[in-house]
C-alpha cells in the first residue's frame, strides 16, 4: 500500500515539476531576451534563449530621454489607481442596492443588464471614441477618458460582490434597523467591513485590467503618445513595422510591467482566490 | 414562472397598461386642484407651492435642462434621421473645406434626442404623481412629507436611487447609447466608401443581413458560418479542456502527501498575474516559422522542416487551444481547489472501504459534484470564451486568411476578432455591426437554451 | 425629491454633450505625423521653419511618431483629431481621398510637387488629374538584402535558397503582401492597375492575371513557399535566422547590424519556372505627405508651406544624409552621396525591372493576403494548372469588382 503510494506520488511529483516548467518557460524566456543588448548584439527577434552577453542595455533605453516609458507607465498606474478606487465604489453600491435593498424595477435591471453583456464590447468602440471626443477626453485628454470609460461601466461587473453579499444573514441589518440606523448607516457600518475579501478581490481585478489594455486605449489616444498606456505603447514596437528591432526593448518593459502587477497579486492571492470561487459556485 | 407568458398577451398587457395609465392622467387631470392642473404645464409648479420645494425645484430643473437640449440642440439633428443628411462637404476655391451634415452625428444625437423626449414625458408623468398623492394627503387632512423628510430619504427609504444613479447614468451614456447606435448601423452603408464626416451615409434596410447570409459569389456567408463554427468549436474546447485539465491539476496539487502545495499554485498563478499583453505576444513569435520552437526541434535533429505552426489552419487551430491551456488551467485550478475542499471527507471514505480506487471514486463523487456546483460557471465561462479577445489576436491575429474566405478573416478568427478587424483596419462599420448583433443573438440562444437545461436554476431569494 | 436622482444626473449629462459639441476650438498647434525614426529631425526642421518666417509666427508644431504604414488606419477613425500634417505610403492615399482626409492641392502647389519630382512620384500622389500630396521619397521599393558568406548568387532565387538550406538559413519574402507579391506576376509579363477619379473612386480595373503568365507566377510562389529555407516576412528585426531579405531601404540598419561586414544588396533575383528564368518585377513605391483639410485659411497656408519646405530639396537632401530616405526630388537625386549610396544603388538597379506603383483599392491589399495565406497554407500544393488558373480566375473577377 504504501510502496504504491510513493509510486503514485513520484509520478504526481513528475508531472507537476513538468508543468512547472512549462508555465515558466515564457517568462524566464521574455527575462533573457531583456538583458540582450539591442546596441552591441541585436534588438531584433533571434532564435536563441541565452544572450551572448548580459546587458541592462534595454532597460537603460526605457528610462534615458528618448523614450517616454515613465510617462507611459504613470498614465497606466494613474488609470489604475483611479479605476481601482472608483470602481470598486461603485460595485459595492450597486451589489448593495441589487442584493439588500428591494425595489421597483430591481429584476428588470438585472435581465437588462444581463442582455447589455451579450454585446460584445469592441462592437461600440467608434461610438465611444466620439462620444467620448465631444467630452473632450480623447487624445490629449485620452487618461481621463479612459478611466471615466471604465467606471461607467462598472456597474455592469456586480455579480461576485452582490453574491458575497447575499450569503450576509439579513438579521444584521434588521438588528441595525432596530436600532435607528439608516440603509447608508448600515452599508458603511455593517457591511462593507464585513466584506474586505470581496472588496480587495473587487479592487484587484480594477487595478490590473488597465495594465492589459492595448485595443481601446489605443483607439482613444491615437497619434497622441503622451497619453499612451503601456500595452498601447509596448504592442507597437512588436506591431509597427515603424520600429524595427525593438523586440528586446519590448521585452525589457514588460518585465517592469510584469514585476509589480505580479507581486502585487501573489500578496492579495487568497482574496483572488476567494472571490473567483465564490464567484464561480454563484453563477 | 414569468417566461410561460406567451409574448403576444405580453403585448396585450402593454397596452392596457399604456390604456390605464392615459385613463389614470386624465382621472388626475379632473378631479386637480389648480395647482395640479397648472403642473401639467409647468412641471413641478404644484409641489413647490404646496411649499416641497425639495421635489419641486429638482422635477423642474430637469425638465428645464431637457427641454433646453430638445430644442436648443436635438430637434436640428432629429429633423434629419429619416435620410440622415444630404448637405456634403466640399472644397471652398481657396482650399479650405465647407463643411456639410455629419451622417454619424445625426444618428447619434438624433437617437438621443429620442430618448430624452421619452425621459421628457417620465418626468412629466412623474410630476403628475407627486401632485396627485400630495393633493389625496392634503385632502385627508393629513401633513405633506417635509423637505427634510424628502432629503433624508435619499439615504434611507430611496437609498437605492441614490445608489443605482451613476451607475446607471454611467451604463446608459457609455453602453445602452452606443449599442442602440450600432444596432442602428447595421441598417445602414456606414462603411470605408461612405465615412463620415466626408460622406453620407443612409438607410439600406435589410441589405447588410442579406449580404451576412448570402453564400457564394461576392456574399459574406460561407466566410460568416466558417468563423462562427470555429467560435463554437474553439470555445468548446476552450472551456471543457481547461475545466478537466484544470480540476486535474488540483486534484494533483491537494493529494495527500503532495508537498510545496503553495508553490506549485504559485508558479501557476503567475500565468493570470502576467499581463497577457507581454506573454501571449512572447508565446506567439516562440511558435513562429523561424521562432524558438522551431530553432530547438531543427537543431536537436527532431524535426528536418520548420512546422508551420501559425500558417496551416489546423495547426494554428490547434495550437491556441493548447496555448490557451496556459492561460485557463491555473483559473480553473484555483477554483477547483476551493470547491474540492468542500466535498464532505466522509463520502470518499465510505467509497474507500467499499473498494472503490482513486479513478472511480473521481468519476462517482468528484465529477457529479463539481458539474452541479460549477454549472452556472461553465456556461460564463463557454460566453467568455466566445468573445476571447486577447487569446486570439494576440497569438496570430486570426490568420491565416485564404481565398476560402471574405472579408479579410482568417481560420482562425473569431467572430469578434473578425469584427474588430473590420472595425479597425478596414472601417467596414455597417458589417461590424451586423456581426455584433449576430455575435448578441448566439449568446442570448446559447444562454437561454442552456440555462433551461441546468439543474441548478434556483430562486434567488431562497438562497440567502 | 422622488425617483428624480437618476433623472437629474441624465440631465447635467445630456447638458454637458451639447456643451462639448458646441466648443469647435482652432488651436494654431500645428501637428505632424511622421516615422519614428524621423520624429526629432522633423520636428527640428519644421522649428526651423516657423522661426526663419515670421508669417507663420504664431504656429508652433508638435511631432508625434505615427508610422506611414499606419497613417491611413489612424486618419480614418477620425479625421479632425488626427494630424495636420501626415506622412503616409502611397498605398492609402485613395482611401484617403475617399474620406477627404486630403486637402487637393492647386495652382502653386500642384505646381510645386510636378515640377520639383520625378514622375513617378507625381502620379503616386495623384487621384484622376489632382494632386493630392507631397512625396517625400521615390524609395519606397524592394531589393535583396544578403549575407555573403552564405548566399553565392544573388541572380538566382534558386541558388539563394539552395544555399540558405545548406546553411540552415532563411530566405525572407513577405508573399502574402499584395505588395511584394508583384515581384511575381509582374515579372511574368502580368498586369494590374486602376484608373481613378479626384473623388478617390476606382472607376475602372486593367488586370490579366487569370492566364498563362499569371500561372507561372503563381507556381513560383508555390515553389518558393514549399522550400524549408523559405519564412514569409519582410521585417529584418523580426527575422530571426536570416541570410537573405527582400526588404527596403528602411531596414537597412537594421540589416547591416544582422550582417555585419557581410552585408550586401543586390537587385532581386530571377525565378525559374518549367526551365525559364524571369526577372523578378515588383513595384516602385513612393512615401508622400498629405496636409488635412482644415476650415481655416490661414492655418491652410501655414500647413501648405510647412509641407512645401519638408518636402523640397533641402529637407530631402537633409533627411537623406541624417536617416538614408532615397529622395523623390529631381535635384537632390542628382546628389552625389545619393548616387552612390549601396541601398539606394541596389534600388536603383531594381527600379529598372519594377512599375511605378499606382492606385490600388484597399480590398485588394487584403485579397492578395488571402492568396499568399492560402498558398502558405498549401492548399494549392501539388494542384494541376487547372485549380491555379481558376484560384487566379476568382482573383482577378473580384479585383474587377473593387472598381465600379
Amino acid at each position: 500500500m504504501t510502496r504504491k503510494k510513493h509510486i503514485s506520488n513520484a509520478i504526481v511529483y513528475i508531472v507537476l515539476i513538468v508543468i512547472s516548467v512549462i508555465w515558466l518557460f515564457p517568462f524566464v524566456g521574455l527575462a533573457l531576451q531583456s538583458f540582450r543588448s539591442y546596441i552591441s548584439e541585436f534588438g531584433g527577434m533571434v532564435n536563441y534563449l541565452i544572450p551572448k552577453k548580459f546587458t541592462l542595455d534595454s532597460y537603460k533605453f526605457l528610462f534615458s530621454g528618448e523614450c517616454q516609458f515613465p510617462r507611459w507607465y504613470m498614465n497606466t498606474l494613474i488609470i489604475a489607481v483611479a479605476a481601482t478606487v472608483f470602481n470598486t465604489i461603485i460595485i459595492i453600491c450597486v451589489s448593495y442596492a441589487l442584493s439588500r435593498l428591494r425595489f421597483k424595477g430591481r429584476r428588470a435591471l438585472m435581465n437588462i443588464w444581463l442582455v447589455l453583456g451579450m454585446f460584445p464590447g469592441f462592437l461600440t468602440m467608434i461610438c465611444l471614441y466620439f462620444l467620448l471626443k465631444m467630452l473632450g477626453l480623447t487624445q490629449s485628454g485620452a487618461v481621463p477618458g479612459l478611466i471615466l470609460i471604465s467606471v461607467a461601466g462598472a456597474g455592469m461587473q456586480y455579480y461576485v460582490c452582490k453574491g458575497y453579499f447575499d450569503t450576509l444573514p439579513k438579521a444584521l441589518d434588521e438588528a441595525a434597523r432596530i436600532d435607528g440606523a439608516n440603509r447608508a448607516q448600515i452599508l458603511l457600518i455593517m457591511i462593507v467591513p464585513l466584506s474586505k475579501p470581496i472588496i480587495i478581490y473587487t479592487a484587484l481585478l480594477a487595478f490590473m485590467a488597465p495594465w492589459c489594455d492595448f485595443v481601446f486605449a489605443s483607439y482613444v489616444a491615437f497619434g497622441y503618445s503622451a497619453s499612451y498606456n503601456v500595452a498601447v505603447a509596448l504592442q507597437q514596437w512588436v506591431w509597427t513595422n515603424d520600429f524595427q528591432g525593438y523586440f528586446t526593448r519590448f521585452c525589457a518593459g514588460g518585465i517592469l510591467v510584469a514585476i509589480p502587477v505580479t507581486i502585487l497579486f501573489m500578496c492579495l492571492q487568497k482574496y483572488y482566490v476567494e472571490g473567483v470561487t465564490g464567484g464561480s459556485v454563484k453563477g | 414562472m414569468e417566461e410561460k407568458k406567451s409574448i403576444g398577451s405580453r403585448i396585450g398587457a402593454f397596452f392596457r397598461w399604456i390604456g390605464r395609465d392615459l385613463a389614470d392622467i386624465g382621472i388626475t387631470f379632473a378631479r386637480g386642484d389648480w395647482k395640479t392642473r397648472i403642473s401639467f404645464l409647468v412641471v413641478g409648479l404644484g409641489q413647490i407651492l404646496r411649499g416641497q420645494y425639495v421635489r419641486g425645484i429638482s422635477v423642474l430643473c430637469l425638465a428645464a435642462a431637457m427641454l433646453f437640449y430638445i430644442f436648443g440642440f436635438g430637434l436640428s439633428y432629429l429633423k434629419d434621421i429619416l435620410t440622415l443628411g444630404t448637405q456634403g462637404r466640399g472644397f471652398n476655391p481657396d482650399g479650405t473645406i465647407s463643411l456639410g451634415d455629419n451622417s454619424f452625428l445625426i444618428l447619434l444625437y438624433g437617437i438621443l434626442t429620442i430618448i430624452v423626449i421619452l425621459a421628457l414625458v417620465l418626468v412629466w408623468r412623474i410630476n403628475l404623481r407627486q401632485n396627485r398623492e400630495a393633493q389625496e394627503l392634503l385632502a385627508q387632512g393629513k401633513a405633506l412629507p417635509s423637505n427634510r423628510k424628502d432629503l433624508y430619504s435619499v439615504l434611507d427609504r430611496n437609498f437605492d436611487k441614490t445608489l443605482l444613479a451613476l451607475p446607471v447614468l454611467g451604463i446608459f451614456v457609455f453602453t445602452v447609447l452606443p449599442i442602440i447606435f450600432m444596432i442602428c448601423v447595421a441598417f445602414t452603408n456606414y462603411d470605408y466608401n461612405h465615412q463620415a464626416p466626408a460622406k453620407l451615409f443612409t438607410w439600406v434596410g435589410l441589405e447588410n443581413f442579406r449580404n451576412i447570409f448570402s453564400i457564394g459569389g461576392e456574399g459574406y456567408g460561407g466566410t460568416f458560418f466558417t468563423v462562427l463554427a470555429w467560435t463554437l468549436i474553439w470555445a468548446f474546447f476552450a472551456t471543457f479542456l481547461n475545466y478537466f485539465l484544470g480540476m486535474a491539476v488540483a486534484i494533483m496539487i491537494n493529494k495527500k502527501g503532495i508537498r510545496f502545495k503553495k508553490l506549485w499554485r504559485t508558479i501557476l498563478v503567475m500565468t493570470i498575474a502576467v499581463p497577457q499583453f507581454v506573454s501571449l505576444l512572447y508565446i506567439g513569435k516562440m511558435f513562429a516559422s523561424d521562432g524558438l520552437v522551431n530553432a530547438y526541434l531543427l537543431k536537436w535533429g527532431l524535426i528536418q522542416k520548420a512546422i508551420p505552426f501559425w500558417t496551416n489552419p489546423t495547426y494554428a487551430r490547434i495550437l491556441i487551444i493548447v496555448i490557451n491551456l496556459w492561460i485557463g488551467i491555473p483559473y480553473m485550478m484555483l477554483i477547483a481547489t476551493g470547491l474540492l475542499m468542500n466535498i464532505p471527507e466522509d463520502l470518499y471514505e465510505s467509497a474507500r472501504i467499499d473498494g472503490a480506487n482513486s479513478f472511480q471514486m473521481f468519476f462517482k463523487i468528484t465529477l457529479p459534484y463539481m458539474l452541479f456546483v460549477t454549472g452556472p460557471f461553465l456556461l460564463t465561462q463557454f460566453i467568455g470564451n466566445l468573445n476571447n479577445f486577447n487569446v486570439i489576436f494576440l497569438l496570430n491575429q486570426g490568420r491565416p486568411q485564404s481565398m476560402n474566405l471574405k472579408g479579410g478573416a482568417g481560420y482562425t478568427d473569431l467572430l469578434v476578432t473578425w469584427l474588430y478587424k473590420m472595425t479597425i483596419n478596414d472601417t467596414d462599420y455597417k458589417m461590424a455591426a451586423v456581426i455584433g448583433i449576430m455575435v448578441f443573438i448566439v449568446t442570448a440562444v446559447i444562454s437561454l437554451v442552456v440555462y433551461n437545461f441546468l439543474p441548478s436554476v434556483k430562486d434567488e431569494e431562497g438562497f440567502q | 425629491m422622488k425617483k428624480t436622482l437618476s433623472i437629474l444626473a441624465a440631465g447635467v449629462m445630456a447638458a454637458s454633450l451639447m456643451a462639448g459639441a458646441a466648443v469647435t476650438a482652432y488651436a494654431d498647434d500645428i501637428t505632424i505625423w511622421v516615422a519614428e525614426e524621423v520624429t526629432d529631425f522633423t520636428k527640428e526642421k519644421a522649428n526651423e521653419f516657423l522661426s526663419s518666417n515670421p508669417d507663420f509666427s504664431g504656429f508652433s508644431v508638435s511631432v508625434e511618431p505615427v508610422g506611414e504604414g499606419d497613417a491611413a488606419k489612424n486618419v480614418l477613425t477620425d479625421v479632425e483629431g488626427s494630424a495636420d500634417l501626415y506622412g503616409f505610403a502611397q498605398d492609402q492615399l485613395a482611401r484617403l481621398v475617399s474620406a477627404q482626409a486630403l486637402t487637393p492641392l492647386m495652382g502653386d502647389n500642384a505646381a510645386f510637387v510636378s515640377e520639383n519630382n520625378d514622375a513617378g512620384a507625381v502620379s503616386a500622389a495623384s487621384m484622376g488629374d489632382m494632386i493630392f500630396a507631397y512625396p517625400l521619397t521615390s524609395d519606397n521599393g524592394y531589393f535583396l538584402y544578403y549575407d555573403s558568406s552564405v548566399v553565392t548568387d544573388p541572380t538566382s532565387l534558386d541558388q539563394i535558397l539552395a544555399d540558405c538550406e545548406a546553411a540552415g538559413k532563411g530566405f525572407y519574402m513577405e508573399i502574402n503582401s499584395g505588395w511584394y507579391q508583384t515581384a511575381f506576376f509582374f515579372g511574368a509579363g502580368c498586369s494590374l492597375s486602376y484608373e481613378t477619379d479626384e473623388m478617390g473612386n476606382f472607376t475602372s480595373c486593367n488586370v490579366d492575371y487569370a492566364s498563362e503568365n499569371g500561372v507561372k507566377a503563381l507556381k513560383a510562389i508555390i515553389a518558393l513557399a514549399e522550400s524549408p529555407a523559405f519564412h514569409n516576412g519582410s521585417s529584418a528585426s523580426n527575422a530571426a535566422n536570416c541570410a537573405a531579405i527582400v526588404s527596403g531601404t528602411w531596414d537597412s540598419s537594421v540589416v547591416k547590424d544582422m550582417f555585419g561586414d557581410n552585408y550586401a544588396c543586390a537587385k532581386l533575383p530571377s525565378f525559374t519556372v518549367d526551365g525559364e528564368a524571369i526577372q523578378m518585377s515588383g513595384f516602385g513605391g513612393f512615401k508622400l505627405m498629405g496636409v488635412k483639410p482644415q476650415v481655416d485659411a490661414d492655418k491652410l497656408a501655414a500647413c501648405q508651406a510647412l509641407a512645401q519646405y519638408l518636402s523640397g530639396e533641402e529637407v530631402q537632401l537633409a533627411r537623406y544624409n541624417a536617416k538614408g530616405w532615397g529622395p523623390s526630388n529631381l535635384n537632390a537625386q542628382a546628389d552625389d552621396a545619393v548616387k552612390s549610396d549601396v541601398a539606394l544603388s541596389a534600388l536603383a538597379e531594381q527600379l529598372a525591372y519594377a512599375i511605378p506603383q499606382g492606385q490600388y483599392p484597399n480590398d485588394y491589399w487584403s485579397l492578395a493576403t488571402s492568396l499568399g495565406d492560402s498558398v502558405i497554407s498549401g492548399d494549392y500544393k501539388d494542384a494541376s494548372d487547372e485549380t491555379l488558373m481558376s484560384a487566379l480566375q476568382s482573383f482577378q473577377d473580384s479585383c474587377i469588382s473593387y472598381a465600379k
